[in-house]
């Protein structure tokens, strides 16, 4: 006897088109930190001097360090895709739990980063910042909002992550459908690609 | 059949440890370039740039499956790129003429 599905009954699952909505997220994406790019620009142009004098206060050895760990985050998770396709759930689940370390390890470099310029005072609103030039200020403000966006990303990355692996615990993402492990990694990817990007205009421009 | 193929294509752990390591040169490429070579080369935005960019394209094309997925996928992000890049120069033009 076959079995009938009807068009909307909830039973239907369309792989390509939730792919293609969350690529259709990730462009909106795109253009929130692309807005943020531009703003960087025209401000750089402005203040070419103020931005190069600021930068160097930003730590390269702990960017570099990120940088890595971010990399290898995504190749993590590109991993576990193709383990799930293997059908090889352990280790899918293995390098899922890898990912949501290095997004961990991410954050808490993040935190000593930024702690170590807050006990200077350099964050908008102290001290130290307050008696910076105008352009520094700037560069200082943006720093914190894009860097900081990007580590929200980071944690609602690492969030998407640990649903999908409770998924795959239940048996609910296989190596037939696997459609929302790839979504997480898409996320994942574009959190990395906008780190890619953040990291040689804040921390390495001279 | 061949849609099937597709959709089912298995990137390799090999290929993807390649792609690791592509990011990792590229890496290391623009640090040092910043860095060691502070005094020599000066890393402008337009080489940082390029750099960053070759890095995004391996990541889109090996990590994102966009070289093993549907055509399509590729238009559409080849459209999000195109308008922005437009509204990059439009502005970048706007400044440096002023």
């Amino acid at each position: 006897m076959k079995h009938l599905v009807l068009p909307n009954s909830g039973h239907n699952y369309d792989s390509e088109a939730f792919k293609l909505g969350m690529w259709l997220f990730l462009f909106t994406e795109i253009l929130l930190f692309g807005g943020l790019f531009i703003v960087y620009f025209v401000y750089r142009n402005l203040n070419g001097e103020a931005f190069l004098h600021a930068s160097y206060e930003l730590d390269v050895t702990i960017g570099t360090i990120n940088t890595i760990i971010l990399i290898t985050s995504s190749m993590t998770v590109a991993m576990s895709i193709t383990a799930i396709q293997k059908n090889n759930k352990k280790l899918a689940l293995g390098l899922l739990w890898l990912t949501l370390f290095f997004a961990l390890a991410f954050l808490v470099n993040k935190y000593f980063e930024w702690g170590a310029k807050i006990d200077h005072g350099l964050f908008p609103g102290m001290e130290h910042y307050l008696h910076l030039p105008p352009g520094e200020k700037l560069f200082f403000f943006l720093y914190y909002f894009m860097t900081g966006l990007h580590a929200v990303h980071i944690i609602v990355g690492g969030i998407f992550i640990g649903f999908v692996m409770k998924r795959i615990k239940d048996n609910e993402v296989t190596d037939e459908k696997f459609t929302i492990l790839e979504n997480s990694g898409l996320y994942w990817h574009l959190v990395d690609l906008i780190w890619i990007y953040l990291f040689p205009l804040f921390y390495l421009i001279n | 059949m061949k849609d099937k193929e597709n959709k089912h294509h298995v990137v390799s752990y090999s290929e993807n440890f390649g792609t690791w390591v592509g990011l990792i040169l590229l890496t290391i490429l623009t640090v040092t370039v910043s860095v060691v070579n502070a005094n020599l080369i000066t890393l402008t935005v337009v080489t940082a740039l390029l750099i960053a960019s070759t890095k995004a394209i391996l990541v889109a094309y090996w990590y994102m499956h966009l070289k093993f997925d549907k055509k399509i996928y590729r238009i559409m992000l080849g459209v999000t790129m195109t308008l922005f890049t437009s509204f990059m120069i439009l502005t970048i033009i706007d400044y440096i003429t002023r």
